[in-house]
């Protein structure tokens, strides 16, 4: 296992092709928990998160031969695989709400922020949580696909399917949106406390 | 300072904080002061993925690990492309266009006799109980030929 983690990512997606549950393992030690992040905070729910995460990592048990190491980055294919499924995922949800069978509603985060009011830090990590939830799904991808996958310009513009240029402009209006909230919010807790 | 007050200072005061007052720009430059050389969106983003972290979930790796062994297990008889979106959307597609075909085939069998009404009605003919035609051929017509 030692061995297997400190491999790269296109050597641990060559062994997993070959069948390598170790490399798989590895894999899923270095990548899960920021894929997992991005899938629940994109989704805004835990336990749908939580099944997108398995599917792409059993997708990449499946497929993982057909990665191409020449053509991207493997962090920028897993990525890819964790959008299209996050995006499928919404589909599935808006159908099933739109026919009533599901009454399960986007985490209500302006909540969060009034539970977990302990310090100003932790507030204000909620505060940005619910800013999150609250932007558009495109600018909340690409802010996400950024902060949480690391991904650079290119690469998000690789996995949404959009240009570099339309990214940008996504990515502008996110953080523009975002610090909106925050200033917002301080100025709510300000009238408040007055 | 927290990074939300920061941001409602600057709405309030503008981009320069040199231009702020004097107790907010003291404020402000203690709270930048950690990261002065840094990108302010990488501060945002920083904040971002501070904020969107998840509990970790150490049984994420047995779970696909299980997903994996059960679907190696039991093969599945049903085609891939049948289960997925894509599949699934060409069968209700074939289906759609079938009930269609059907549809008019039956309808068509139904024009015949209704052609037959209308054509008894056109020509003031009293439409027979049993069914039959109710066009019937002039004798004079006959003798003519």
């Amino acid at each position: 296992m030692a061995d297997e983690a400190s491999r790269g990512d296109d050597e641990l997606l060559a062994r997993i092709a070959a069948g390598s549950q170790a490399a798989l393992s590895a894999l899923m030690a270095r990548h899960g928990r920021g894929l997992r992040t991005f899938a629940a905070r994109y989704l805004g729910h835990a336990a749908d998160a939580e099944d997108v995460v398995q599917e792409v990592l059993v997708t990449v048990w499946k497929q993982a031969a057909r990665f191409d190491p020449e053509k991207g980055r493997a962090s920028t294919w897993l990525y890819r695989i964790t959008v299209n499924r996050c995006i499928d995922q919404r589909r599935r949800r808006a159908l099933r709400n739109f026919f009533g069978l599901d009454d399960l509603v986007e985490e209500p985060a302006a909540q969060e922020a009034d539970a977990e009011a302990a310090t100003a830090a932790k507030q204000e990590l909620a505060i940005v949580r619910d800013g999150l939830s609250r932007l558009p799904a495109r600018q909340r991808m690409a802010l996400l696909l950024r902060a949480v996958g690391e991904l650079d310009i290119g690469a998000i513009a690789e996995v949404m399917g959009a240009s570099a240029g339309s990214v940008e402009q996504l990515l502008v209006r996110g953080r523009r949106a975002l610090r909106d909230h925050l200033a917002d919010a301080a100025a709510g807790r300000e009238r408040k406390s007055s | 300072m927290t990074r939300a007050e920061f941001e409602k200072n600057r709405r309030r005061f503008g981009d320069d904080i040199e231009a702020w007052p004097a107790p907010f720009r003291r404020q402000a430059l203690e709270f930048l002061a950690p990261q002065a050389n840094a990108d302010p969106d990488d501060v945002l983003d920083g904040l971002v993925r501070e904020a969107a972290l998840v509990e970790e979930d150490g049984a994420l790796a047995r779970k696909v690990m299980a997903r994996i062994d059960r679907s190696a297990a039991r093969p599945s008889l049903v085609p891939s492309f049948l289960v997925a979106p894509a599949g699934i959307a060409a069968c209700a597609a074939a289906v759609l266009v079938a009930a269609t075909v059907a549809g008019y085939q039956v309808a068509r069998l139904e024009d015949q006799p209704q052609d037959s009404e209308l054509l008894a009605l056109a020509s003031g003919e009293r439409l027979p109980d049993d069914g039959s035609s109710a066009i019937i051929p002039d004798p004079g017509e006959e003798d003519s030929l």
